[in-house]
Parts: structure tokens; C-alpha cells; sequence
């Protein structure tokens, strides 16, 4: 393997090609019009348009991405997360072509990828489910019949869609009078969102947190399983903070979940990186929720505890190579590390998308910090994707200590040009439900709608101050900063002028 | 210098004055000496006292907004009413002072003012020629000249402060 292409975008894309340079395998990025001046675009070795902005025209291009293979003899491919990383088809166009997949086999990415036929596959595996329907429940299923089949699972349940993820065709219904609206409602947000109505029902575990198990697979049989990872810090089903390991995780509750997630994987005989997602209850019983069949965005802080590169040996397995790890060492966590996905979000406005130019960027370091990113300053955080700026990671001895660290780090990390989550973390990571680690996964939903939309930080009057003393200050130091309205909307001329006044008064 | 800031909507009176190489500026009526060093275009490093403050300071999206930082502490500030200046750009209200600047690079060829005159609204102040035409820069409300920083002949760069022009 001399040439990797990564079929993505973004801190996932600079993530995998600093794996690549480390192991001295040349990289392709592959880039939309937009992100011509991104950052995985000028890190790689070579790199290839592959279209317009819009995803579908681009980093869901299936047929523009193996040409961009071809016309730089690639000799595999790295999916990232997200766009075509659990696309089936993407997978099998990429081994037709005659080159690697960095991943595992399109079979089981089908297998994996259709809820019910996992399900199938645990049950197999003699892993716990939660009680729920095992063949997807099709458009011509009669309402009367679902009536039914709900009783046998029992309320509060939740209706999935079988394609579906990322909370999209999820809803819960506490009570049956509401069952038939919640599977229309289901269905057609699954049709739009992934072309498939079928549904299934779930029995809805009351305050579950969501635990998962990262594991390797490589092509010889070997499956090894990693500690646990925490996330049940969500918004909208969507996760804002991880943690490894979980407070709620007892040795013995690791030990089996852990050979549970491995016996999951090798029934369907996986290969390469996957993760098996459970729910935890407040009895410490765990169910098999799902197994996504790829690199997931929180595998650093697995990275951080065990001392494993996680991509360098995706790598590694997809040369072939023998997982000669040692099953003790990715039992055991060394210290404490946190997550936070630092989001282009204006957190004090219903965390509206806030896109726009990077006009200054300051990463925290340090001690135990690292920032897997993809923004740069005078970058333009696009509209089109996830907006997705950082995962800033910390790593401590114990979870107080990294607690500490990350709310140093977030107050060290500048932004400036669009808003973002930060000031909305640091509010979080002083909550004493967090501390205690008392969470769950509607946890963050529940206290962000008893705020009512009060701002997450609000500056004490000495901060004011500073905050009016330094304006005042820079209109001395730059008068025309202030003096126009900047209604062009171009903060780089408001620069020019305060540097063009800076050499004026000669000042320092 | 005097300025009305608002921050977070609370509006602060800030007094601003040089002394050797420091700021004494006065925040309703609090006074503090101020070490104020510009370290890049958006950061300022501030000793209050001996109080060290990192401000971050970038343009916002609403017109004449400025987002601040500090720490990871976001705040909205706009500096004399600039949010509403395009209504306020007629030479009535607006309490603070006005400095000139220059629009564009250019040379200055005549001063039509000194430190103490008093001027009203419109009044031309400073000529500047660029791209070969002359540029009449005016007062844009009544006051008196406190400061003149340019002389005919000079070249100056674009946002270059000229003078600066305050409430009587």
C-alpha cells in the first residue's frame, strides 16, 4: 500500500493523513469547489477535485471519487466518517476497482447496516436486545398489525427507522392511542431521508446511557475489544461530549460488554474498525443497540487511554497485517479523556448554524490537550456540511483532573470571525449533574429546556468592563474600526485600517 | 477621548486618556491605569493594574457590531451607537468623538483646520488626493479639532487617522 485516497473531508481527512505521512504512505485528498483552500487539501500529497459543493455532487460521488483514484494511482481508499463510509456500494465499487477498502467488507457493512438483520446478528451472538419487532415492519404492514406487535413489545417504545440513524424517523410513543401518527411521521421522514419507509419498534429503556465498545478485526480471526466509551451527553440524539471510561461502568460490566461487542463481531466475521453501541440502564443491564462499520469521530479519546492508533492500524489490518495488540492493555484505561465537538453553532441562539470566515484562530496546547481539526484561520466554515470546527480532546490521570484540563483548554481556545460551542462546554462542565457524572441520554435535552434559552456564559460586570475598555481602546488605537459600519461585511478591511493605523502612531 | 459603549446592552461611559506610554481610562466614574499592548489585528493583551486580560476583539455580523472575547466569555459591544450610525451619519446626535480617516491611500495636499478650531457639520477638514482626483473629507457633526496627526504633503494609507474632532 504506497497511496492512500481519503474520501472526505474536514478534521476526519487531516486526522487520517497525518496517520498516513507518520507510516510514510503518500495521501490524496479529493476536494469540492468550496473546499479548495482547506486544510486536508494542502496537507496531502496530491489532491483532486471531484465537484460542486452540494454533497451529492461531490463527496458522495462515487463514480468522480474512483476516477480521482485512478488519475493519481491510489492503491486504496479511507472512507473517514459520515459521507460514503458505510455505503455499501461504495465499498464494493472500491474492491471492484481492484484497489483496498479501508474498512471492513461490504457484506458486513450491509449486514450491519440494516438494524433488524443486526439485531439478528446479536441475538446469534447470545447478546441482550432490547425487546423489539426482528423483521422491519414495510410500508404495506396494516396499522392494525403494528397495533399489535406493539403490545408484544410494550410501552414506552420508540418507533426506528430501519434505514435510518442520527435520530432521523425516531419517535417515542408513551402510550398506544399515539402509535399510528408516530409510524406515519416515522415513515415519511425515513422515505426523505433515506429512501426506505420500513420501520421497527423498540421498548424504550427509561434514562439509558449510551455506552459503546470500540474493536479491531483483523483478517485472520483475531477480534480485540477496547474500554468503553461514554456518550450519553446528546443533543438531539446527536453527540456533543464523550468520555472513556464510563463512571457508570463497573469492572465486571465491562468485562461482559466487552466480550459481548466481540461476539457480535465475529459472528458476522468483521474486519477492520466498528463499534458496538449499547444501552446501559440504571441496573446496570446493558442491550445491544446497533454496530456502526466504521471509524467512529470519538475514537481519540480510545486513542488517549490505551496508547493505540486507532487509524494507523485500520491501516495496518487492510495491509493484512496480524492484530498482535495485547487484549490486556486495550481492557485497561490509563487515566481519563474527554471529548468536546466544538461545532460552528451560536450556542446562545437554539444553536443556529454559524457560518462564516475564520479571521483568528488561537488551539489550546499543553499538558494532555489535543485538537483534531480542520479549520485554519482565514478559512470560511462552509455551509454545506457538518460544521464540525474541532474535537478537542483531554487526557488526564482521573476524570476530575480532565475535567480541569478541558475547561482550561476551552478558556485558552480563540475563535474569532463566527461563534461556537465553546462558552456553551465550559457552562456544561460545571454542571453538578456532570460532575457527579449522573447522566443520560436525554440528560442535555432536559436541562437545555428547563433554560429557556438563557445564555450559556453570562459575563459578570468586571468582565464588562474589560470588554468596554478594550473597545474603547481599539477605537484609539484604530479609530476607522469604529467609525465605519463595516456593512460590507468584510472584517478583513478592518484590519487593514487598524494595522494601517498601528504604523501611523508607530505603536507597539 | 470619550465613548459611549454598549456591551451587552448595559451602555458604559469610558473616558480615555494617554499618559507616557499607558491609558487612564475612566468607566462611570472607576478609574484604572492600563497597559494596553496590540499583539495581532484581533487581539489586545490588557494590564489593568496588574490584572493581565486577553481581549479578543473581530467585526460581527450586524453592522458596527463588535464580537469580544474573553476567556471563552462571548460578549456583542458596539462603540458609540455605531449600530444605528447609518441613521445617525447627518451631523445631528452622536456624543463621542469623531475621528478622520483617510478612505483610501492617497496624499494629503491641504489642512484646512487646526487643533482648537471649532467646525460644524460638514465643514471640509482635510483635502486628500488619490487616484488623481481631490477628496474633501468634512466634519461629520459640530465640535472643535483636538488632534491633528497629518501634514500637507504627507502620504497616508487607507484608515490612517487624520484628526480627530470632539463634542465642544
Amino acid at each position: 500500500m504506497n497511496k492512500i485516497l481519503i474520501a472526505n473531508r474536514g478534521e476526519i481527512a487531516v486526522r487520517i493523513i497525518r496517520a498516513c505521512r507518520e507510516m510514510g504512505i503518500a495521501t490524496v485528498a479529493v476536494y469540492s469547489e468550496c473546499d479548495r483552500p482547506a486544510l486536508h487539501v494542502r496537507l496531502a500529497d496530491e489532491a483532486s477535485p471531484i465537484g460542486p459543493n452540494a454533497p451529492r455532487e461531490s463527496y458522495l460521488r462515487i463514480d468522480n471519487i474512483l476516477r480521482a483514484a485512478r488519475d493519481t494511482g491510489a492503491d486504496a481508499v479511507h472512507p473517514g466518517y459520515g459521507f460514503l463510509a458505510e455505503n455499501e456500494a461504495f465499498a464494493r465499487a472500491v474492491r471492484d476497482e481492484g484497489l483496498v477498502f479501508i474498512g471492513p467488507t461490504p457484506e458486513a457493512i450491509a449486514l450491519m447496516g440494516s438494524k433488524t438483520a443486526a439485531r439478528q446478528a446479536a441475538r446469534r451472538a447470545g447478546v441482550p436486545l432490547v425487546p423489539g419487532t426482528e423483521t422491519p415492519l414495510g410500508a404495506e404492514v396494516a396499522d392494525a398489525e403494528i397495533e399489535r406487535i406493539a403490545d408484544g413489545v410494550g410501552y414506552p417504545l420508540l418507533v426506528k427507522a430501519v434505514s435510518g440513524g442520527g435520530g432521523k424517523g425516531m419517535r417515542t410513543v408513551t402510550e398506544p392511542a399515539e402509535l399510528t401518527a408516530a409510524v406515519r411521521r416515522a415513515r415519511s421522514e425515513a422515505s426523505a431521508a433515506f429512501g426506505d419507509p420500513s420501520v421497527y419498534l423498540e421498548r424504550r429503556i427509561v434514562r439509558p446511557r449510551h455506552i459503546e465498545i470500540q474493536l479491531l478485526g483483523d483478517h485472520h480471526g483475531t477480534v480485540l475489544p477496547f474500554v468503553e466509551r461514554e456518550c450519553s451527553i446528546q443533543r438531539r440524539h446527536q453527540k456533543v461530549v464523550e468520555e472513556s471510561p464510563s463512571a457508570a461502568v463497573t469492572p465486571a460490566i465491562r468485562e461482559a460488554m466487552m466480550s459481548a461487542a466481540a461476539a457480535v463481531a465475529r459472528a458476522v466475521g468483521y474486519t477492520n474498525a466498528g463499534t458496538v453501541e449499547f444501552l446501559l440502564d440504571e441496573n446496570g443491564q446493558f442491550y445491544f443497540l446497533e454496530m456502526n462499520t466504521r471509524l467512529q469521530v470519538e475514537h481519540p479519546i480510545t486513542e488517549m487511554v490505551t496508547g493505540i492508533d486507532l487509524v494507523r492500524w485500520q491501516i495496518r489490518i487492510a495491509r493484512g497485517e496480524r492484530l498482535d495488540l495485547d487484549a490486556e492493555r486495550l481492557a485497561t484505561p490509563r487515566g481519563h479523556a474527554i471529548e468536546c465537538r466544538i461545532y460552528a453553532e451560536d450556542p446562545d441562539n437554539a444553536f443556529l448554524p454559524s457560518p462564516g470566515r475564520i479571521v483568528h484562530l488561537r488551539v489550546p496546547a499543553g499538558p494532555g490537550i489535543r485538537d483534531d481539526s480542520g479549520a485554519t484561520a482565514g478559512l470560511e466554515v462552509p455551509i454545506f456540511y457538518d460544521p464540525l470546527v474541532s474535537k478537542l480532546i483531554a487526557w488526564a490521570e482521573d476524570r476530575p483532573a480532565a475535567i480541569a484540563r478541558m475547561q482550561r483548554a476551552l478558556g485558552e481556545y480563540v475563535v474569532a470571525g463566527i461563534r461556537t460551542t465553546i462558552p456553551f462546554f465550559s457552562w456544561l462542565l460545571a454542571q453538578p449533574d456532570f460532575l457527579a457524572g449522573k447522566v443520560h441520554t436525554a440528560y442535555l435535552d432536559d436541562v437545555l429546556a428547563s433554560r429557556n434559552g438563557r445564555s450559556f456564559v453570562e459575563a459578570e460586570v468586571a468582565t464588562e468592563n474589560v470588554a468596554a475598555i478594550a473597545a474603547a481602546l481599539r477605537a484609539v488605537l484604530a479609530p476607522d474600526a469604529t467609525n465605519r459600519t463595516d456593512g460590507d461585511g468584510q472584517p478583513a478591511r478592518v484590519d487593514l485600517r487598524w494595522k494601517g493605523q498601528a504604523r501611523v502612531e508607530g505603536l507597539r | 477621548m470619550r465613548y459611549e459603549v454598549d456591551v451587552n446592552g448595559r451602555v458604559l461611559r469610558v473616558d480615555v486618556h494617554r499618559a507616557d506610554r499607558h491609558f487612564v481610562v475612566n468607566v462611570d466614574g472607576h478609574e484604572w491605569t492600563i497597559d494596553a499592548a496590540r499583539v495581532d489585528p484581533h487581539t489586545l493583551s490588557l494590564l489593568i493594574g496588574s490584572s493581565s486580560h486577553e481581549v479578543t476583539l473581530a467585526a460581527d455580523k450586524t453592522p458596527g457590531q463588535l464580537a469580544v472575547g474573553i476567556k471563552s466569555v462571548p460578549l456583542s459591544v458596539s462603540v458609540n451607537g455605531r449600530r444605528k450610525w447609518g441613521r445617525r451619519d447627518d451631523g445631528a446626535g452622536g456624543g463621542g468623538p469623531q475621528p478622520l480617516v483617510a478612505p483610501m491611500p492617497g496624499k494629503v495636499v491641504r489642512v484646512l483646520v487646526k487643533v482648537g478650531t471649532s467646525v460644524y457639520p460638514r465643514q471640509p477638514l482635510v483635502v486628500v488626493e488619490a487616484m488623481k482626483m481631490e477628496n474633501e473629507l468634512r466634519a461629520k457633526r459640530s465640535g472643535i479639532v483636538t488632534e491633528l496627526l497629518v501634514q500637507e504633503g504627507q502620504s497616508v494609507d487607507a484608515g490612517a487617522l487624520l484628526l480627530v474632532v470632539s463634542p465642544e
